[in-house]
């Protein structure tokens, strides 16, 4: 594709440098680096905390096959119909125990509307507001919003502080680099727009499911 | 007075005589008032956060240009598209072009002050595109043909009963169960998520060094637009963008802690250009940076601060003018402190001037705002630059001449209070108080007759001390 035509450019730019050379009245000099929160002594039951504040469910395993054990028992619950799978070696070898038929994996292509649910890996989960980190690698941009239930398989290693570590990790990473989307997902989707009274499922899961193993 | 002034008082007395919209009103910013309380408690330092955000937002507009062409040059280096709007008319046309240009029918849009800015929506509408809100607020008030009542919360002003109405009327459902209005809007928005070729979103942080929006969305609806329609084109002024990705950590947080009192938004979204090896996105991602009248903001030194606005509606919330009046009797595109703070600039000091008066100076918006901007010194601003501008009409600058010399001598201050007694005493004893020939006129119209005294203070304080 043509490059965008810009006739407003320069002008734009020209009148943006001439305003900048007046400095602004009010220098408000930066009053150093204190800290902003409180620091976290227990990730793990800070994250769980505000699991329960954000209505996201989390699961807690010893290890893989106590995850791959308690996802059965998810979708088991679950009406019949493809599911979504981020395609990575852990989660296809998971899967062989799910026992569902319909399989779809990112590899495949995005994820579809029909989807009754998703399984991704995720970038990081932050203990500080229950969130979780996921990019496009996760099974693109619709995997974690199409499906009415999405669920994370993360490892306890994967558990951070905060946000600013949570962005500086997955910066060194590179992972803005090859991902065109990111997502810091706390909680499923909801809605307060009528009479501010809390409805869940306004357009995104109704349910957001982390499952982290310890090992 | 200008129109939009004559207009503004009228709905002003229009909205606060009416106690259900009152009501409405406090009983929402009641529960987010609570919610805001809670958010500010999990910080260890909420004036260190606004502090923190502010050095961050100064950064950026102070070294605007440094940023912008840095996320210019990510976006180009990534395979999007960035257009420069000098003004809302060739945003509009840009816009509108596009989905000439790609055959588009449909637009889905997520929630954008920018686009109400621009009225983008009836620019594609009068090109024959449909185009669909889907902020569950946003599609509501676009069902009434309104303009969103807030910036945060657009359906702020209707009770779930208007909504199930509203619902019946247009989408033929019959509940007012939230939980299945919001299933009702759900069904509809989902079809045209996946039938849309254009997805429109604004962008509450641009970030320099990514060269990736940021979008901050509850419902999910920013990313289903984001994500399927084959266009992507994100609207958004120049003074949205930040320097670096890493600034997130603190924005986010306060943006929504200010905003909704969460401590983060449920959905905190990056987006740029797909890349090849990606399963899904849109094929093009455009960014419109619209100045229309911020480069001139900017170049006031004194009020550049306004800039730093992440439109979190706080300083909406806690101003008393906006908790009587409401969001619609402004008659602009953002409203309350901010919106009474920017529009004279976005549209001129002559037709707007009048909303810096809109405003009790109690300093609850500057308290309020996260990232500290200076707001009821910006309304007194410009109050004072509509004076020094000569914007003020030629009865208020006489009698202002007048007060000036009745007040610089004792003599004639001792007389025109004189004058003052008689003639408040003898419009309230022919009964024409609170008319044009009564000289408390616009007090006594609203209020009971002032007990006007017999002699004058300092003829009190003679007769008491003695001497002057």
């Amino acid at each position: 594709m043509a490059a965008t035509e810009n006739p407003s450019r320069e002008r734009i730019l020209s009148r943006i440098q001439n305003a900048l050379q007046v400095p602004a009245h009010k220098y408000s000099a930066p009053q150093g680096a204190q800290p902003i929160f409180a620091p976290i002594p227990d990730l793990l039951d800070r994250f769980q905390k505000e699991c329960v504040i954000n209505i996201t469910e989390c699961v807690v395993t010893p290890d893989r096959a106590a995850s791959t054990a308690a996802i059965a028992q998810i979708l088991a619950g679950l009406p019949e119909g493809e599911i979504y799978i981020q395609e990575s070696a852990q989660l296809r070898e998971m899967a062989a125990s799910w026992n569902r038929p319909s399989v779809r994996w990112s590899s495949e292509g995005g994820s579809r509307e029909v989807s009754q649910a998703t399984i991704t890996h995720c970038e990081a989960l932050i203990a500080m507001t229950g969130s979780v980190l996921v990019s496009s690698a996760c099974g693109g941009r619709g995997a974690s919003v199409v499906a009415p239930i999405h669920i994370v398989v993360a490892g306890l290693d994967q558990l951070v502080p905060d946000l600013a570590v949570a962005l500086a990790q997955v910066d060194e990473r590179g992972v803005p680099k090859e991902n065109s989307f990111l997502c810091l997902t706390t909680g499923s989707s909801r809605t307060a727009d009528i009479e501010k009274i809390l409805v869940m499922g306004a357009h995104g899961p109704r349910r957001l499911v982390v499952v982290i193993h310890q090992q | 007075m200008s129109t939009a002034a004559h207009e503004f008082l009228r709905n002003a007395a229009t909205k606060s005589a009416d106690l259900g919209h009152r009501k409405i009103l406090q009983f929402a910013i009641d529960q987010h008032e609570a919610a805001v309380q809670r958010g500010k408690s999990r910080f260890l330092d909420w004036p260190a956060a606004r502090q923190k955000a502010h050095e961050i937002k100064w950064e950026a507009v102070n070294h605007l240009d440094r940023y912008l062409l840095q996320f210019e040059e990510k976006v180009k280096e990534r395979g999007g598209h960035v257009f420069w709007a000098a003004n809302a008319e060739e945003a509009r046309q840009y816009i509108t072009d596009l989905a000439k240009a790609r055959g588009v029918h449909m637009v889905v849009k997520s929630k954008s002050m920018v686009t109400e800015e621009i009225h983008l929506t009836q620019a594609l509408e009068a090109n024959g595109v449909e185009v669909l809100e889907t902020d569950l607020g946003e599609f509501i008030v676009q069902l009434r043909n309104e303009p969103p009542y807030h910036i945060v919360t657009p359906a702020m002003h209707l009770t779930r009963k208007d909504i199930a109405a509203l619902f019946r009327e247009k989408l033929g459902t019959n509940t007012e169960d939230p939980q299945q209005l919001v299933a009702a809007a759900r069904v509809v928005l989902r079809e045209a998520f996946f039938k849309a070729e254009m997805g429109v979103s604004g962008a509450n942080f641009v970030v320099a060094d990514s060269g990736m929006i940021a979008l901050t969305t509850n419902e999910g609806n920013g990313r289903l637009c984001t994500s399927f329609p084959k266009v992507h084109v994100a609207v958004t002024g120049i003074e949205k963008v930040i320097p670096r990705m890493q600034d997130l950590a603190t924005l986010w947080p306060v943006l929504s802690t200010a905003g909704t009192g969460q401590a983060v938004t449920v959905y905190n979204t990056l987006v740029g250009p797909r890349l090849p090896h990606e399963v899904d996105g849109p094929e093009e991602f455009h960014v419109v940076l619209l100045d229309n009248g911020r480069s001139e903001l900017l170049a006031d030194p004194e009020q550049r601060d306004a800039l730093h606005c992440i439109r979190c509606g706080a300083c909406l919330n806690v101003c008393p003018v906006y908790r009587t009046i409401g969001g619609h009797a402004y008659g602009t595109t953002y409203q309350g402190p901010i919106g009474s703070v920017l529009t004279p600039h976005f549209r001129g000091l002559k037709d707007f001037q009048h909303l810096s008066s809109a405003s009790s100076l109690c300093g609850a918006c500057s308290d309020a705002c996260p990232v500290k901007i200076d707001l009821h010194h910006h309304l007194l601003h410009n109050r004072r630059n509509a004076v020094k501008e000569g914007e003020r009409p030629w009865a208020e600058r006489l009698a202002f001449k007048a007060w000036r010399w009745g007040m610089a001598g004792a003599t004639r201050f001792g007389w025109l209070g004189a004058v003052a007694r008689f003639g408040l005493r003898a419009a309230q004893s022919v009964g024409l108080s609170g008319t044009a020939l009564d000289p408390a006129g616009p007090w006594s119209k609203n209020h009971a007759d002032l007990t006007v005294p017999k002699k004058s203070f300092r003829a009190l304080w003679k007769e008491e001390h003695g001497g002057h």
